[in-house]
């Protein structure tokens, strides 16, 4: 009998099996991975809509305060005193500064004000010709008097109702200054130094930013520490949180002596500190 | 291509060496797994089939030349085979003067086809079992290892934050999953076999003594 042969014809089954099996494994994996990049191509598609967010919004916001203490700009709005729309307050916002309101409300209410004052002068001539003319020194001195208050409220404005109130200078909001600022960079490298972070420690990098803001005190301490938008990653947050607390005393603010606070902010991404 | 790792092979890549060895352990488990229980699904089902259409002739027909004959067409069947090794014995025993000698020599010769194809039938089965058994803790013992790499990482990082620590646990447990996988088909391939070769091994031991019964009663 050819039981020799039997094992031998068996072993090419097997083999045969063994190779469809691998075939087979080599396929699942490569379907797998097909669908892995496939899938990976979808994600990169939604990324496109990305916006990143350069300067930060409220008060001593970066570019919103890249003029400090700019009273010219509050006494040209007085419209924005009032509170905006709430249909469109982007479009106000944005026509405010093109419109140049060259004093006018300025002119009008102090144009007003003269007509007040002759009547009253006329109201006080009338009542002083009715009366006797007991003393007219005393009526001439009140005379001036009046005129010297009426010009002086002339000149300034009336309390609350011009723009010119001196806002500007004693406005709260301290900026840091554009992009470009000389502090900013230097402090934006201190804290990139301090910054202990590992990027191979995140596996996903997407939405990875952290939006924070500082307030800087005139001798370089950081008083608060404001996130404005976390990431998902506490990991990142964290570590951004212990950079800024281990850069605490930064250099003192230039100039800044008398300012509440220096607000300056940052986005912490994996790759680093955009500033 | 996307930033991000996520994904199996995203994880895979991020892999450490001795993870990646485990992984191309199992893979090759599997490979196997899946070749033996391809082959044996049909060499059982073959055996059964045949075995059963054998028994029926055999019942129909007492005759051992046709039955012999007969079992020439059933090749994969075990109890074609053992048959035939039991008439094959008796006509090399010619002309028969002790029948006793004569049926214990066949009786023989039958048994021990019927071990032989126990054997055969059985045969790679029990590799189902090792990877059934062992896979899950070779796999387990990647996860081990990767785990502990993750913790020294974290070590390094000087972050026990859950984004910290996530990411290489994850990756560790891609072995533990590779050795499930590897795994779970063998363990069920394993048992849906030893239920059949039980079956077929009960056939052989309750029917090798009719073969023997029917050879010497047509000598």
């Amino acid at each position: 009998m050819n039981r020799g042969l039997y094992p031998l014809r068996t072993d090419r089954k097997f083999y045969a099996w063994l190779v469809a099996a691998a075939l087979m494994h080599v396929l699942v994996i490569t379907l797998s991975l097909f669908i892995w990049i496939w899938e990976s191509g979808r994600h990169v598609k939604t990324r496109v809509v990305n916006v990143t967010f350069v300067s930060l919004p409220g008060s001593g916001g970066a570019s919103q305060v890249s003029e400090p203490g700019s009273a010219e700009t509050r006494e040209q709005s007085p419209q924005e005193a009032k509170a905006p729309s709430l249909t469109q307050p982007v479009e106000q916002v944005a026509q405010v500064p093109q419109k140049k309101l060259p004093e006018e409300p300025l002119k009008s209410k102090t144009d007003a004000k003269p007509s007040d004052l002759t009547r009253t002068l006329e109201k006080l001539k009338q009542s002083a010709d009715r009366k006797t003319q007991v003393s007219p020194s005393s009526l001439n001195s009140a005379l001036s008097a009046l005129k010297q208050k009426v010009g002086t409220q002339g000149a300034t404005g009336g309390p609350g109702q011009g723009a010119g109130s001196g806002r500007g200078a004693s406005g709260v909001g301290f900026g840091s200054g554009g992009i470009a600022d000389p502090y900013k960079a230097q402090i934006a490298m201190i804290i990139q130094k301090n910054w202990e972070f590992s990027k191979s420690m995140m596996r996903n990098s997407f939405g990875m930013e952290v939006y924070v803001r500082i307030n800087i005190l005139p001798d370089g301490t950081v008083r608060e520490i404001v996130y404005d938008k976390r990431s998902p990653s506490e990991y990142l947050n964290m570590s951004v949180k212990k950079a800024l607390e281990k850069s605490s005393p930064l250099p003192a603010v230039p100039g800044g002596q008398g300012n509440p606070g220096l607000w300056i902010g940052f986005v912490f991404t994996p790759e680093g500190i955009e500033k | 291509m996307h930033d991000s790792k996520l994904g199996i092979f995203g994880l895979i890549s991020d892999a450490g060496p001795l993870v990646l060895f485990i992984l191309s352990v199992l893979l090759l488990f599997s490979i196997v797994s899946w070749a033996i229980i391809a082959y044996k699904f049909g060499a059982v089902r073959k055996s059964l089939s045949e075995s059963a259409a054998f028994l029926d002739y055999f019942f129909e027909v007492y005759n051992t030349e046709k039955i012999f004959a007969e079992s020439e067409r059933y090749r994969n069947g075990s109890l074609p085979r053992v048959f035939r090794a039991g008439y094959v014995e008796l006509r090399a025993l010619g002309q028969v003067t002790d029948m006793k000698q004569a049926k214990a020599r066949v009786a023989r010769a039958v048994k021990r086809e019927a071990n032989a194809e126990s054997k055969r039938i059985s045969s790679l089965v029990p590799f189902l079992a090792t990877v059934g058994n062992t896979a899950p803790f070779i796999g387990l013992f990647g996860t081990v290892w990767g785990i502990m790499s993750s913790f020294q990482n974290i070590g390094l990082t000087q972050s026990a934050s859950l984004a910290a620590v996530a990411p290489g646990i994850s990756e560790a447990l891609i072995a533990t999953a590779a050795g499930l996988a590897a795994a779970i088909p063998a363990v069920i391939a394993y048992n849906y076999f030893t239920h059949q070769i039980d079956s077929i091994e009960r056939d052989l031991e309750e029917f090798s003594p009719e073969f023997v019964s029917v050879c010497i009663k047509e000598q």
